[in-house]
C-alpha cells in the first residue's frame, strides 16, 4: 500500500512533519495500525543500518527518530492496553554516571532505543549510581544502561553493579555498559551483561537481552 | 620586544613543528578526581600544571598548550565553575608562559562547548560564538601566541571558533578536527568530509587546519594524506595513543611511544607541517618525535 511506503520514506527522510501527517492520515482512513508501526519499525532499522554503513550521521539518525517519535506520539494513543504491552520492548533506565558530563552517546541510544519501542527513562548526565536504581525499581525497568567516556568515571559503572548486588536486587536488571573506553573485558570484569560498540548495536543487543 | 619575536607560523616553513601531548590523561595521572573540570587545577594545583608543560618543552615541544580544553563558559557551567571563566583562562596562559623558553609558543587552547546545534541538541550558533568570543578574548588579552581550536565534531562549531578567534586577536589560528573511521572514509560525527571542512575553515580565516583525537596514530596517517589532497595550508595532526582502556584499575593506552613515533614520521612524510599528541601521550612520546625528527 503506498501509504506504508510513504510512512517509510518519511523516517528514512527524517521529515518530522510528514511522519505526524502520515500518522494521523492512517487513523483517518482506519488503517491497521500494528500494520502502519511495522512499516515505521521497519524503516527505522533501516536508517539504522544506513548509520552502520556510514551513510548516515548524527544529526540524521536523530531527526528519522524524532520523526519516529512524533508518528508514535499521535499513534499510540489509539493502541489498545494490551497492543501496548505487546509493541513495548520493555522499560530502559538510561544515563551517564556522576562525574562525567558527556551525553551524547548516550542521548543517542535512548533516542534509538526509544525509537525502536523500548520505554526509555533518560536521566541525563552526571547521574549518581543511587539515582539510576532509585528510578529503574520506580518503573520497574528491565535494562539499566550506564554511560561513561572517561576511564575515571567508569568506577561509577562497577559501583552501580556492586549496589545492585548489595541490595540483592542484581538478578532484576540486566545492565548495560556504553562509553569509547568500555571493553568487553570490562565488562565481564564488573560483572555486567554486555556492551555495543554504537547505537544501532546497542538496540539489537537491549533486543537480545529482552528475549532471554 | 615582542613584536621581534617570530611567529609560529614562520617556524612552520623551517622546520616541522612539534605541539605538546595530552593534558587531560596527564591531569588524571597526577591525581585529578573525577567531576572537577581540568581547568580548575589552573588555581587550586597550579604546580602541577605547571610540572605538565615543562616536561613538554622538555621533552622538545616547540608549542604547549594552555589547559584551557574546557575553558568556555559553557562547558565549565556543566560542571557549576561558569564563574571561573576568566580566572581559570586567564592562569593557564600564566602558568605556560612561565615555563616557557623564548623560542618556543603558548599555543591558547579552544576545545568545543559539549553542545549540539538541532536536531542532536538545542545549542545555537550564536551560543558558540558568545562562549568563544568570551574565552579566546581572555587568553588573547593575557598574551598566548596563537590559538589552537580543536577536538571540533561538527564543522559548524569549528567555525563559529576560528570566526570568534579572528575578531579578538590578530595571531595565528590552527583549528583541529575530530574525524571518525567509517565505512565510507573519514567523517567527523555530523557527517563532515575531511574536504567540507578544509574548505570552510580556509574560508574562516584559519592559518593551520588538522586533525586530533579519538583516532590512533596509525589512523591519522591515510587521514593525513587526504588533507594533504585537500588543502594547501600547514597541516596539524594530533593523534591518540589508540584507545584507553582499564586494566586491573589502571588506564592503559595501547600504542607505545615507539610505534607512534614511527607513525608521526609516516606522517610528516605526508607532508603535515605541525605534529603532536591527543589523549593517551605523554612526554615520553614528545620525546621520541623530537629525536625522530631531529634526524631528519
Amino acid at each position: 500500500m503506498a501509504i506504508f511506503d510513504e510512512c517509510k520514506e518519511a523516517i528514512i527522510q527524517g521529515d518530522i512533519d510528514r511522519a505526524r501527517e502520515l500518522a494521523n492520515q492512517a487513523l483517518a482512513d482506519k488503517l491497521d495500525l500494528n500494520m502502519v508501526i511495522d512499516a515505521f519499525s521497519e524503516a527505522i532499522r533501516h536508517v539504522g543500518d544506513l548509520f552502520d554503513e556510514g551513510e548516515y550521521f548524527l544529526p540524521e539518525l536523530m531527526r528519522s527518530a524524532e520523526a519516529m517519535k512524533a508518528a508514535m506520539a499521535v499513534l499510540t494513543p489509539h493502541l489498545t492496553t494490551g497492543e501496548i504491552e505487546t509493541r513495548s520492548l520493555g522499560k530502559v533506565v538510561i544515563g551517564t554516571i556522576e562525574g562525567d558530563i558527556h551525553d551524547i552517546g548516550k542521548t543517542l541510544v535512548a533516542s534509538m532505543l526509544a525509537a525502536e519501542g523500548f520505554e526509555v527513562y533518560d536521566l541525563g548526565a552526571d547521574v549518581p549510581v543511587a539515582t539510576f536504581i532509585e528510578k529503574a525499581l520506580e518503573v520497574d525497568a528491565q535494562l539499566i544502561c550506564i554511560s561513561a567516556l572517561l576511564t575515571t568515571t567508569m568506577v561509577g559503572q562497577k559501583k552501580l553493579i556492586e549496589q545492585l548486588v548489595k541490595q540483592n536486587i542484581r538478578d532484576r536488571f540486566k545492565v548495560l555498559l556504553g562509553g569509547a573506553p568500555v571493553s568487553k573485558n570490562w565488562v565481564a570484569e564488573i560483572g555486567a551483561d554486555g556492551t555495543a560498540e554504537n547505537a544501532i548495536s546497542a538496540v539489537k543487543l537491549a533486543k537480545e537481552l529482552m528475549v532471554h | 620586544m615582542l613584536t621581534t619575536k617570530k611567529s609560529i607560523l614562520d617556524l612552520i616553513k623551517e622546520q616541522v613543528v612539534l605541539l605538546d601531548g595530552a593534558m587531560g590523561s596527564e591531569l588524571i595521572a597526577a591525581g585529578l578526581p573525577a567531576g572537577a573540570p581540568s581547568e580548575s587545577w589552573n588555581v587550586t594545583a597550579p604546580e602541577k600544571v605547571k610540572q605538565i608543560h615543562k616536561n613538554y618543552f622538555d621533552a622538545g615541544s616547540n608549542a604547549v598548550f594552555t589547559n584551557t580544553f574546557g575553558g568556555t563558559r559553557v562547558k565549565l557551567e556543566t560542571q557549576h565553575h561558569g564563574d571561573k571563566v576568566e580566572e581559570y583562562n586567564a592562569k593557564a596562559v600564566e602558568i605556560v608562559r612561565s615555563v616557557c623558553p623564548d623560542d618556543c609558543f603558548v599555543g591558547g587552547d579552544i576545545g568545543p562547548t559539549g553542545k549540539f546545534l538541532p536536531p542532536v541538541g538545542k545549542a545555537t550558533i550564536d551560543d558558540f560564538s558568545e562562549n568563544f568570543l568570551e574565552q579566546a578574548k581572555i587568553l588573547a588579552e593575557n598574551g598566548v601566541d596563537f590559538f589552537f581550536i580543536e577536538t571540533m565534531m561538527d564543522i559548524k562549531e569549528a567555525e563559529a571558533a576560528v570566526l570568534a578567534a579572528h575578531k579578538v586577536a590578530n595571531i595565528p589560528i590552527f583549528a583541529s578536527i575530530t574525524y571518525q573511521k567509517t565505512k565510507r572514509g573519514y567523517f567527523t560525527v555530523m557527517g563532515n568530509s575531511i574536504d567540507q571542512c578544509a574548505t570552510i575553515l580556509e574560508k574562516a580565516g584559519a592559518d593551520v587546519i588538522g586533525a586530533n583525537c579519538t583516532i590512533g596514530s596509525d589512523d591519522m596517517i591515510e587521514l593525513i594524506i587526504q588533507l594533504r589532497d585537500a588543502t594547501k595550508l600547514p597541516i596539524s595532526a594530533k593523534p591518540n595513543a589508540g584507545m584507553p582502556e582499564l586494566r586491573k584499575g589502571e588506564t592503559v593506552y595501547p600504542t607505545i611511544p615507539d610505534d607512534f613515533a614511527q607513525d608521526i614520521a609516516q606522517i610528516v612524510n605526508a607532508k603535515a607541517n605541525v605534529v603532536g599528541g591527543c589523549c593517551g601521550t605523554d612526554p615520553r612520546y614528545i620525546r621520541k618525535i623530537a629525536e625522530l625528527l631531529k634526524g631528519k
